[in-house]
């Protein structure tokens, strides 16, 4: 086969993406500007006047970057060490990196509350090593959704970490040693720079994830609402589909947005990668 | 390389296979399609449904969910429902849009066999209420420093982030609200009232619970020591805290009618019409009622003491219970759910 048909490859995913996404999305995004009298960005504009509503975007936000930066820092040591393991091990040890994806985020959200409860796990061991008295209240607060959430990403950003860091030539950092170059140095000046396009697909995933995980903050989170709880109230509690569509197109925006940000980051960071 | 796009795969493959969760399948053409919550069916198959199909020739098709999914799945027209049960707040939502089937009520000859509030909760044009439950408070009495008797006791101090509260969306929370607006003190519904005595119990409250199950896993984790609730479910509390008790409020409990309606879209009208009259009947009413799975409200049925016990029974508390205009509450609910939202959660 000639090179240039090889694109022909392409056209069933294509195809797929095209009649079950892209029309979609450009339907559900096309409907929001559009009222009884015609084209209109009047939805948009009362969104963000509203004060409620920038509320709770940023709490979404908030949210979903403690949970990437938490993912990062948990992940990064653990992709290293998995990255440098021999291949068999490094089988197993992937294995149970994914192992939690397996189980449903139901399930997962109801462990965590017998865990992280009033009565939980924790606490009970924290008031009988006479920590604290009263006990902590993490169940239904952020708090409790950003744990949630960092079980159910952290395998992905270890993933794409390690895929990234089996590439790293072992001869560079031999190189590096012999230059004499610090263990930290090393790590500092090689591994990391080298490990940044896995650090930026790892964080977009987890980022994107958590901005638009549901059940995770429906069951985890409490009297605060996040924005897809905040859309599935709209789109199946009040029927409101139109609000909800331009909750979706916003998340879309968002999306978007966040992702060329952290591109732009990765490009100063890394230019030559 | 090729190891590589392997692993992917099947990662992503596991990724797919973790995120679809709710999944529905199809269901196959039939006669008679029930729209109904789902709990106790192993009670209403082969108690309710299975004599049915045997007197009338006919295979019943079980739809379930909650009440705003299944109302939704009318709405969209994509599922071929005869029948559908809702509590009152969300069949007058369907009536209000005109998705029901007007019932004619003489047609229905048990109707006058059950409590006149049940009659017509929607209206004379539409659906019966099949049962009524009452909305209530429970709460643990080891938990609590003295014990609750009233509406007004929630809004205690010593109950801060005690207790849940149903969110506006659900069936009782605009009864809640309703409440909050005896508790400050005015006699007809408050709006205003009613939201600024809201936003006091908001300290107590840890979440909102939208389905009942929510409030008994956090009755039975310890989570809350109190709340309100339907007396319907306070068997389940009970199986995890024994000493929970249940009370009426001396403001007044509220009722809580699940009623039964035929989709307009239906192709078996007269067939639900007499499905309709069986759930009503004495035989099926007294069983329900034995088995605790729904209070009666033919009044033919008579229950012993413990026979009772859990359930809303007896014309005192039947006719003490406080009913809310349903059409009144639907025209408002758009205004107080965006209310509820702006002023209560955050």
């Amino acid at each position: 086969m000639k090179k240039r048909y090889l694109y022909l490859l392409l056209l069933p995913g294509l195809l797929f993406l095209t009649i079950f996404m892209i029309i979609p999305i450009l339907l559900t995004i096309g409907t929001t500007f559009f009222t009884e009298n015609g084209f209109s960005i009047q939805g948009y504009l009362d969104f963000f006047k509203d004060r409620y509503f920038i509320e709770i975007l940023l709490t979404t936000l908030r949210v979903s970057l403690f949970t990437t930066i938490i993912c990062i820092l948990l992940g990064f040591p653990a992709a290293y060490y998995i990255s440098k393991l021999k291949q068999r091990k490094k089988a197993i040890m992937l294995l149970l990196t994914i192992f939690p994806l397996l189980t449903s985020p139901v399930v997962r959200s109801f462990s965590w509350m017998v865990i992280i409860g009033k009565n939980g796990v924790v606490n009970k061991m924290l008031m009988g090593m006479g920590l604290i008295e009263q006990p902590l209240d993490i169940l239904y607060t952020p708090t409790a959704i950003i744990i949630g959430l960092v079980h159910l990403f952290l395998p992905l950003i270890i993933v794409t970490l390690v895929g990234v860091m089996e590439n790293i030539e072992t001869d560079l950092l031999k190189a590096a040693e012999s230059l004499g170059a610090s263990r930290l140095a090393v790590f500092s000046k090689v591994i990391i720079p080298l490990s940044v396009p896995g650090l930026v697909i790892g964080s977009i995933l987890v980022f994107v994830g958590s901005f638009t995980a549901y059940t995770t903050p429906a069951l985890l989170g409490g009297k605060q609402r996040v924005i897809s709880t905040f859309l599935y109230q709209n789109a199946i509690t009040l029927n409101e589909w139109q609000v909800a569509s331009i909750v979706a197109t916003i998340m879309i925006a968002v999306t978007v947005l966040i992702i060329s940000i952290m591109n732009g980051l990765a490009k100063k960071l890394n230019p030559k990668g | 390389m090729m190891k590589k796009i392997l692993m992917m795969l099947s990662l992503f493959t596991l990724v797919l296979a973790a995120c679809s969760s709710k999944e529905e399948g199809k269901e196959k053409p039939t006669k008679l399609v029930v729209s109904t919550w789902g709990f106790a069916d192993d009670f209403f198959r082969p108690e309710v449904y299975e004599p049915f199909e045997k007197e009338h020739n006919v295979e019943i098709v079980v739809d379930s969910g909650n009440n705003a999914d299944r109302l939704n799945k009318v709405r969209q027209a994509n599922n071929d429902v005869d029948v559908i049960y809702l509590s009152d707040y969300y069949a007058q939502q369907g009536i209000d849009e005109g998705l029901f089937e007007k019932v004619d009520h003489s047609k229905i000859p048990n109707i006058d066999k059950i409590y006149d509030k049940a009659k017509a909760p929607n209206g004379a044009d539409f659906g019966p209420a099949y049962t009524i439950a009452q909305f209530g408070i429970a709460y643990n009495p080891d938990e609590v420093s003295k014990p609750i008797t009233s509406w007004k006791d929630l809004w205690s101090k010593d109950l801060k982030g005690k207790i849940t509260i149903p969110s506006i969306t659900s069936t009782t929370g605009p009864m809640f609200l309703d409440a909050a607006s005896k508790v400050s003190g005015s006699e007809e519904f408050n709006e205003d009232k009613a939201f600024a005595q809201m936003k006091q119990i908001m300290p107590n409250t840890v979440k909102e619970y939208g389905q009942t199950s929510e409030f008994v896993n956090m009755f039975s984790q310890g989570e809350i020591a109190a709340g309100p609730i339907m007396e319907m479910y306070f068997g389940d509390l009970q199986e995890a805290v024994p000493n929970a008790k249940f009370i009426s409020p001396k403001e007044g409990g509220y009722a809580v009618m699940n009623t039964v309606n035929i989709v307009k879209a239906s192709d078996q009208k007269e067939l639900a019409g007499e499905f309709m009259n069986y759930i009503l009947s004495k035989e099926v009413q007294e069983k329900s009622a034995k088995a605790k799975v729904d209070s009666p409200v033919n009044t033919e049925v008579k229950l012993s003491k413990t026979e009772a016990k859990g359930l809303t029974y007896g014309d005192n508390v039947i006719n003490s219970l406080r009913v809310l205009d349903m059409k009144f509450v639907n025209e408002e609910s758009k205004q107080w759910i965006d209310r509820w939202n702006r002023e209560l959660t955050h």
